[in-house]
């Protein structure tokens, strides 16, 4: 479905961003992206929606390279972004519409969809935020906006997204709601995150991205969390005295 | 030191260039700015052009307008701002290109906050501008008409807006928690 062919990417007057980045994803594979901040998620993310573009190597989406004069060919790029959709960090960058309804239709108008109200209210009620079609999306709160966001974009029926660090700007409540949600949907899905406890829930496939923005590991959580160097290599875990104790242990922090 | 040196040289050039009113002057000037910014030249040139094509367009129009009604239209005069402009934001763009500004405002301590406050603004805004235009971009399936781009652009102007009224108490307070405004 998703293909990265020795994919690398630099930004203008800056360090390089992705270095020969390799790796497939098949259809409804659920892939979770770990790496710390600035490794280069966010950027792989902009490349799998054909935003950016690969200054080395390819990128394909369903065998066809994605690339700037693809993308010129409507009827493509048409069913690429519907296809392919990116939920973006932060939420606010993608409301732009007078009010939640809109926001959820704003695709399906695009695409002349039949039964837009039935489609704007199913994902609407099935984000839970059908009491808020009237308001403005700007008035809701961090988590409200997301589920405007998310409901947009699967209005659109899409079969890959694409989600920038979903949970970093959510409560321990919506947190886990969202994880239960994005389980039970049947799309092809890479979701980034820098929490290394929460990266199972969100993927069965974890990649790695080193902070040298080298892809460093494809597999299994389990044996990703068995592997102390790749783990201290991504700048995934740390250590630092505990308590009164001088004891360091290589660990994160979670409940479970 | 050389920066400070080249600091001075840019406040210098930025007062010849708003009290020359000749024409061939500021021309040469312009020339003489693009051929000290090397292979550089035309990205300088292209970028001042870009940075002041609203306000140009605004001033010359409105001038325009109100000259020909009152009968006192001269192109010299249109030429000669929109001149004058060009070289003193192409002699920006060469400067902040060419001089650390950190090093060259190194002798206040006041000035090299302030300028570091308005750095860390502008680079918070590069990065939400480039979000929202890559995310309006992800989202458009089809061409997308005048009205959607008004509504991109106007609530882009509500959270920048928003985000820069926020910004501007944390700053405040930051700097009354380190002593700034203390006498």
């Amino acid at each position: 479905m998703l293909e990265l062919e020795r994919v690398s990417y630099r930004y203008p007057e800056s360090q390089p961003a992705l270095n020969e980045v390799s790796f497939a994803i098949a259809d409804q594979q659920k892939v979770v992206l770990l790496g710390a901040n600035g490794s280069g998620k966010t950027t792989l993310l902009r490349i799998l929606n054909g935003l950016i573009f690969p200054h080395h190597g390819v990128y394909r989406y369903r065998s066809e390279p994605v690339t700037e004069g693809r993308l010129r060919d409507r009827s493509w790029s048409r069913r690429f972004r519907r296809e392919v959709v990116l939920l973006f960090q932060h939420p606010e960058a993608m409301l732009f519409n007078p009010t939640v309804y809109d926001e959820i239709a704003y695709g399906l108008r695009q695409l002349g969809t039949d039964d837009l109200d039935g489609r704007v209210r199913h994902w609407a009620s099935q984000l839970g935020v059908e009491p808020h079609l009237k308001r403005l999306p700007f008035q809701l709160s961090g988590g409200e906006k997301q589920k405007v966001c998310l409901a947009a974009l699967l209005a659109l029926e899409p079969r890959v997204l694409l989600l920038d660090e979903p949970t970093a700007n959510l409560d321990p409540r919506s947190t886990g709601w969202l994880v239960d949600f994005l389980q039970d949907l049947s799309v092809t899905s890479v979701a980034t995150t820098h929490n290394l406890s929460l990266a199972g829930e969100l993927g069965d496939r974890v990649l790695v991205l080193s902070e040298g923005h080298e892809l460093i590991f494809d597999g299994q959580m389990e044996d990703l969390l068995g592997d102390e160097e790749k783990l201290l290599a991504a700048n995934l875990v740390h250590s630092h005295r505990r308590g009164r104790s001088r004891d360091r242990r290589l660990h994160v922090h979670d409940w479970s | 030191m050389r920066a400070r040196i080249a600091l001075l040289a840019y406040l210098a050039a930025i007062v010849l260039g708003t009290t020359v009113h000749e024409i061939e002057v500021l021309a040469l000037g312009l020339v003489l700015v693009l051929a000290l910014a090397g292979r550089d030249w035309v990205r300088i040139l292209r970028r001042a052009c870009i940075a002041i094509l609203l306000f140009n367009l605004v001033v010359t129009l409105s001038y325009g307008v109100i000259a020909g009604l009152q009968g006192t239209f001269s192109l010299a005069f249109v030429v000669l701002v929109n001149l004058r402009v060009l070289l003193l934001t192409c002699l920006t763009f060469l400067f902040v290109s060419r001089v650390n500004a950190f090093e060259a405002l190194a002798f206040s301590r006041s000035l090299t906050y302030l300028f570091t406050l308005a750095y860390s603004q502008s680079m918070a805004f590069k990065q939400a501008l480039e979000d929202f235009r890559l995310a309006f971009k992800s989202r458009r399936i089809e061409q997308v008409g005048l009205r959607d781009r008004y509504r991109h652009s106007a609530s882009m102007a509500v959270h920048f807006l928003d985000k820069s009224l926020h910004r501007a108490t944390e700053i405040t307070q930051v700097m009354r928690s380190r002593g700034f405004f203390d006498a």
